[in-house]
């Protein structure tokens, strides 16, 4: 029998199919084909999981720098590195006090990478801090919280929360003294509902402050129950809650049209540089059937084209730009300076001064007067307070618009002088002559939980967001003054916290002032 | 475009649920009570009924020569013990204010996190600690005294040896 | 839009650069550069992280990334001085690692992390000078003398010249001619690893047989006294001869008078135990000049307690620049460390199953150890800067006049109310070593109990009222509470006074205080009858039915 000249059609069918098989593995993940046009991109936007929470067209407002900083991308970025890095850590660290300690030195020393990677954990945990506070308060100040976008600021808001769980959570797992202490003070906060309990005397049947403190701990002081526990909230629970929340929060900034921009943003825009290209010069029924149901303001809806521009690729440099400053940031703060490590955690020698996390620290110095006043009651009051913002304020001027609203830029300027003055007085005076108990020695409990620097400040910042609400007939006036003193006080708080405060809390101009030992 | 909800014919707002659906009701109803108690029953696990600590009571003896007003600190113990003229007693030297361990000195107790100052018989003399020191329960036992951290007594308690 | 490109442009371009900077200084740490210089049998040695590990003393040691030799089977790398092996010792490096007696920390792989003289490490490497109280950790030595005897010890040995054919801590043992080894053992250890007791008549029967030789030229008779010298130091031969001599130095300042080490000693002051594990970041450094280490510290707190430490009651130790220096070895000496069963040594089981004793108990180590600190060494009393005085006991006016109850007594009781603890109770002290005080303190003043003490004084005690009020009151206070002179109303004195005790010494008084003998008359006023005086005695005896 003599060979086929050609092999049987089954087989050269095979052979075929096995070499377009690359081809069409690829043609069938990207089912638009090559991104090439305004087009196939915007499809390529929609047909992809990851991307589709971004809207196709982005409009030209929205890719000012001015317009959001890109603090949400940097703070989201800081989020990737953390879970990054942190996955890493957890191939070599082990929750349980002594071995804990000793698996971070191992890091530090003898694993590969290990001090780079701890580093970039730990600063870019910090970076998430402060962009998820500066984005909060670009939102506040670009009033981007009015409808419909008032239930993604509550969302943020418990971003923010669970943020500050997470970088609280992860300062236990060290297992050092610094580890140790703060984590006992910060059980003792929440502990500290007790402070009222105890004034009206109901303790004894109902203790709220002395269950949260043992569902934190496990146990009555910090121990392996509470690593563990902390482990568990810091690597499980608080990062599914922020993944999930961080989805609702995007999609809703999709589904409320975009970033805020001002009524007349188009007009200030001027025209787009370049030629403009019409998006859907045939528009895809699907598509069209879909947008008309749905409610809302998508940025195809009801706009023309002119002012948007493709997603892919104007608002995606912006955000890799923006990833990649972030992370270049972290990389440079981890060459600079290492993560701390302490001695290894000793419950019977607190650490002298015993300090919190330097976003508590403000409230750490609040706490020095009044643990209930500090550790819960002004927080609840600024949640509160935050999360009413947006029911409260339902004006439209200034929407999208840096300090937009009556008053402005002048509201704002005067409360940061009003916000700084007022606590910077009320802490020099503290400071300088001590407070109540110092004078009246037997002042009941009752009186210092109510008068108090926090609650007189606060009360200050109250009163004079009132009075702006009164001199502008407007809330959004009173919104920006107290938003502004807010900011002011946590600052003053943080910075006397971390650099004026030293053993025994006692107040000195310099850390190099402090008694040694 | 307005949608009447209810109005049978809008396309856009199919078929309203009937109000009177009982079956429904009571489905969803059940099903969101066993959730709710499947919840509570997975709270409950996090809140332990015993945990593996130290016994909160403890035996200890006094070396003879402790001066009045001196405190002798029992290793790995938060509690300051005190003999006097009248009698032993116990103060804990946990700070009511934040948990931390206050040191015991000459003008009593200081605490290290936040400045609390303490007189010698525990009560606040300056400082945000909300509560005096607690006084704890102290019991003879033939030779030695038990000392109980978990319960407190009214200041002033001594015991004779 | 153009600068959202260069933004990433630049930021990316930035993110390599760091990278390749991180890449770069993960390689190039000083171990890597230490071990590519090493060169082993084979030549190159492989470069990688090395390390000890001993679950059992729970120790994972690093250190020998650096002194590879010292690693578990590479005993010969050659190259820079890092690379070098252990000097030879007892436990081999390979099987304990490093820090269990060294100090530092293990897990770190630089030098200045792992020699542990940073921040927030708490156990910093015990400096070379020091290094022997590493053995401390584990160990330690039993039945020390105090200083005195252990150097009258020494020369003994010396004289006798064991050394001409023993090898004791790496002196002497001269190597026979022809062998390669020295005429007798190394005697280094034997303080653990035991000798034959009955080597002395074994000595004696070979030198005896022999005609010619060293063992005819150097061995001769030896007198019980010299034997006994001999017996202490063999005893105490436990390869750490610097640390035996700081141990004995400690036993000669009554040290364990206020601090107690091992459950024995006084609890005036802080229990020692565990003093050489101090923390030196909870140190006060600021008064110690030149350097931070612990050693330092111990040292100044030697000279100048309260500089250190502003609350320290310690009176500042007179003692040598030498002295010092062995007293801070000791000090860093006593540490712990937990051990699992089979690495126990059988020094620190003695001492903790079997209640053998760290100090010699002989009378002299005791009186040393315990009552040298506030009696003085000779018993000569101590006049303390904030007024205490401690009482001269040795003085031969007090012993001859006391009974030795009265002084088993003081000792096992203590005096309430004086810094004087009960020792029998507190200081942990055994009734056969207080005896040995007490027959210590005879000999130091050289005078016997008195011959009659069982005189009692019978006038009514009424009748000295007046007696003391004129003679007495004026020290001892008006109603025996003390002033100048000691309590005479102490009822655990009165107790265990005799009324002889009393008696002779009101009426010889005590030479060398300001008690005078008021059976002779002064400038000042007239001599005691003898009835006068027997009627001050029983005023004062009657003190002692007062106040239950």
């Amino acid at each position: 029998m003599s060979a086929p000249a050609t092999p049987p059609p089954a087989l050269q069918e095979f052979k075929d199919n096995l070499r377009a098989a690359p081809r069409r593995i690829l043609e069938t993940a990207f089912r638009s084909g090559n991104p090439s046009t305004d087009r196939t991109r915007s499809t390529f936007i929609f047909s992809n999981v990851f991307l589709h929470l971004h809207s196709v067209r982005v409009h030209r407002w929205t890719l000012k720098w001015s317009t959001s900083m890109g603090l949400g991308i940097a703070t989201t970025a800081g989020f990737l590195l953390t879970l990054i890095t942190g996955i890493l850590l957890m191939f070599y660290y082990k929750p349980y006090p002594d071995a804990a300690y000793q698996s971070i030195k191992d890091i530090h020393f003898v694993v590969p990478t290990g001090r780079f990677i701890r580093n970039i954990h730990r600063w870019a945990a910090n970076v998430m801090v402060v962009t998820v506070i500066l984005h909060m308060a670009r939102t506040f100040y670009t009033a981007s919280y009015r409808r419909p976008r008032e239930f993604n600021w509550l969302i943020g808001m418990g971003l923010l929360a669970v943020t500050l769980g997470l970088s609280f959570t992860g300062y236990l797992l060290p297992w050092d003294q610094l580890a140790y202490w703060a984590i006992t003070i910060g059980a003792n906060i929440a502990q500290s509902p007790r402070e009222v309990t105890d004034a009206i005397g109901i303790t004894g049947w109902f203790d709220p402050g002395g269950m949260q403190k043992f569902l934190l701990l496990g146990s009555d002081t910090v121990g392996p129950e509470a690593l563990i526990r902390f482990y568990l909230l810091h690597v499980m629970i608080l990062p599914l809650a922020l993944m999930a929340l961080m989805s609702v929060h995007f999609w809703r900034i999709r589904k409320d049209g975009g970033l805020a921009r001002p009524a007349d943003a188009d007009q200030r825009l001027g025209n787009a540089p370049g030629p403009v290209y019409p998006v859907f010069t045939q528009a895809p029924l699907k598509t069209y059937s879909l947008a008309a149901i749905v409610r809302g303001r998508t940025p195809a809806v009801g706009n023309g084209p002119e002012n948007t521009v493709p997603s892919m690729p104007h608002l995606f440099y912006a955000e890799l730009g923006v990833f990649m400053l972030t992370t270049l940031v972290c990389l440079a703060l981890a060459l600079i300076a290492d993560a701390p490590l302490k001695e290894l955690a000793n419950p019977s020698i607190p650490e002298n001064p015993a300090k919190a996390p330097w976003y508590f620290l403000g409230l750490q110095e609040l706490v020095s007067f009044s643990a209930f006043v500090g550790g819960i009651g002004i927080p609840t009051l600024v949640l509160a307070g935050l999360g009413l913002i947006p029911y409260l304020d339902r004006e439209e001027a200034g929407t999208g618009e840096w300090f937009g609203g009556p008053g402005g830029r002048k509201v704002v300027f005067q409360a940061l002088v009003v916000g700084f003055a007022a606590a910077l007085a009320i802490e020099s005076f503290a400071i300088r002559f001590g407070w109540i108990r110092e004078w009246y020695l037997a002042v009941p409990q009752f009186v210092v939980t109510v008068l108090n620097p926090g609650t007189i400040l606060a009360a200050v910042y109250g009163f004079y967001s009132v009075w702006l609400v009164k001199r502008y007939k407007s809330t959004r006036a009173g919104a920006l003054g107290l938003f502004t003193c807010f900011l002011c006080g946590f600052l003053v708080l943080t910075v006397i916290g971390t650099y004026f405060r030293g053993p025994n809390w006692v107040f000195y101009w310099s850390p190099g002032d402090w008694p040694r030992h | 475009m307005t949608v009447t909800p209810g109005s049978p014919n809008s396309r856009l707002d199919p078929e309203p649920i009937p109000r009177r659906d009982l079956l429904g009701l009571a489905s969803l109803w059940s099903a969101a009570s066993a959730l709710l108690f499947a919840a509570l029953g997975a709270m409950r696990l996090p809140n332990a009924a015993i945990v593996a600590a130290p016994s909160k009571s403890f035996g200890e003896t006094l070396p003879e020569s402790l001066p009045a007003g001196e405190a002798f600190i029992p290793a790995h113990r938060a509690v300051a013990i005190f003999r006097d003229s009248e009698g032993i007693y116990a103060i804990s030297t946990i700070c009511p204010h934040l948990g931390c361990v206050v040191k015991s000195n000459a003008e009593g107790f200081e605490c290290p996190c936040h400045g609390s100052r303490f007189k010698p018989d525990g009560t606040v003399s300056k400082g945000p600690s909300p509560l005096p020191l607690k006084w704890l329960k102290v019991k003879a036992v033939n030779g030695g005294f038990q000392v109980d951290e978990a319960t407190t007594v009214p200041a002033g308690t001594r015991v004779k040896a | 839009m153009e600068k959202n490109k260069y933004l990433l442009l630049g930021s990316s371009v930035g993110v390599l650069l760091l990278l390749i900077v991180a890449a770069q200084e993960s390689f190039r740490k000083p171990w890597r550069q230490v071990q590519a210089s090493g060169r082993g049998e084979d030549g190159e040695i492989a470069v990688r992280l090395r390390q000890i590990t001993n679950a059992n003393l729970r120790v994972g040691d690093r250190c020998v990334s650096c002194h590879v030799s010292m690693a578990p089977g590479e005993q010969s790398v050659t190259g820079a001085a890092i690379l070098a092996a252990h000097k030879p010792v007892v436990h081999d490096p390979a099987e304990y690692g490093c820090t269990v007696c060294h100090g530092g920390q293990g897990s770190a792989t630089e030098k200045a992390d792992a020699h542990g003289a940073v921040h927030f490490w708490p156990e910093p490497m015990i400096p070379l000078r020091f290094a022997e109280a590493g053995c401390g950790t584990c160990h330690t030595a039993l039945q020390v003398p105090n200083r005195e005897l252990f150097q009258r010890a020494r020369q003994t040995v010396d004289r006798l010249d064991c050394i001409a054919c023993h090898r004791i801590d790496g002196r002497g043992g001269t190597i026979r001619p022809g062998g390669g080894r020295t005429e007798g053992p190394d005697l280094s250890h034997v303080g653990i690893a035991g000798y034959d007791k009955g080597w002395y008549e074994k000595h004696q029967a070979h030198a005896a047989k022999e005609s010619a030789g060293p063992w005819k030229t150097s061995f001769g008779k030896i007198d019980d006294a010299d034997l006994e010298f001999i017996g202490i130091y063999l005893a105490t031969r436990v390869s750490a001869p610097a640390l035996i001599e700081a141990k004995a130095t400690f036993h000669s300042f009554g040290c364990l008078g206020c601090h107690r080490v091992s459950g024995a000693g006084g609890d005036e002051g802080p229990d020692l135990s565990r003093a050489g594990e101090k923390d030196p970041g909870q140190a006060d450094f600021t008064n110690v000049a030149e350097g931070a280490g612990l050693d330092r510290w111990i040292a100044e707190h030697f000279r100048s307690p309260v500089a250190v430490v502003a609350t320290s009651q310690m009176p500042p130790v007179a003692a040598s620049q030498k002295e010092i220096d062995l007293l801070t070895l000791y000090v860093l000496s006593l540490r712990r460390r937990e051990l699992p069963g089979a690495y126990v040594p059988r020094d620190q089981m003695q001492v903790t199953r079997f209640g053998q004793r760290e100090f010699a108990p002989d009378g002299a180590t005791l009186f040393g150890a315990f009552c040298a600190g506030c009696h003085g060494p000779e018993g000569a009393g101590k006049h303390a800067s904030g007024g205490a005085t401690f009482p001269a006991i040795a003085n031969p006016d007090f012993l001859g006049v006391v009974n030795d109850q009265f002084l088993t007594e003081t000792i096992r009781r203590g005096r309430p109310g004086r810094r004087m603890p009960g020792w029998a109770k507190d200081g942990g002290l055994r009734d056969e070593e207080i005896a040995r005080i007490v027959e210590h303190l005879r000999k130091l003043g050289g005078a016997g109990p008195p011959a009659d003490d069982n005189w009692r004084a019978s006038s009514k005690p009424e009748t000295g009222r007046g007696i003391y009020a004129a003679n007495c009151s004026g020290c001892h206070g008006a109603k025996g509470e003390g002033g100048k002179g000691p309590a005479l109303n102490n009822r655990a004195f009165l107790e265990i006074a005799t009324d002889t005790y009393l008696m002779e010494t009101v009426s010889r008084g005590r030479r060398g205080t300001a008690m005078a003998g008021y059976r002779e008359p002064s400038p000042t006023r007239r001599a005691l009858a003898k009835s006068e005086m027997e009627s001050t005695v029983a005023f004062i005896r009657d003190w002692q039915k007062e106040k239950k």
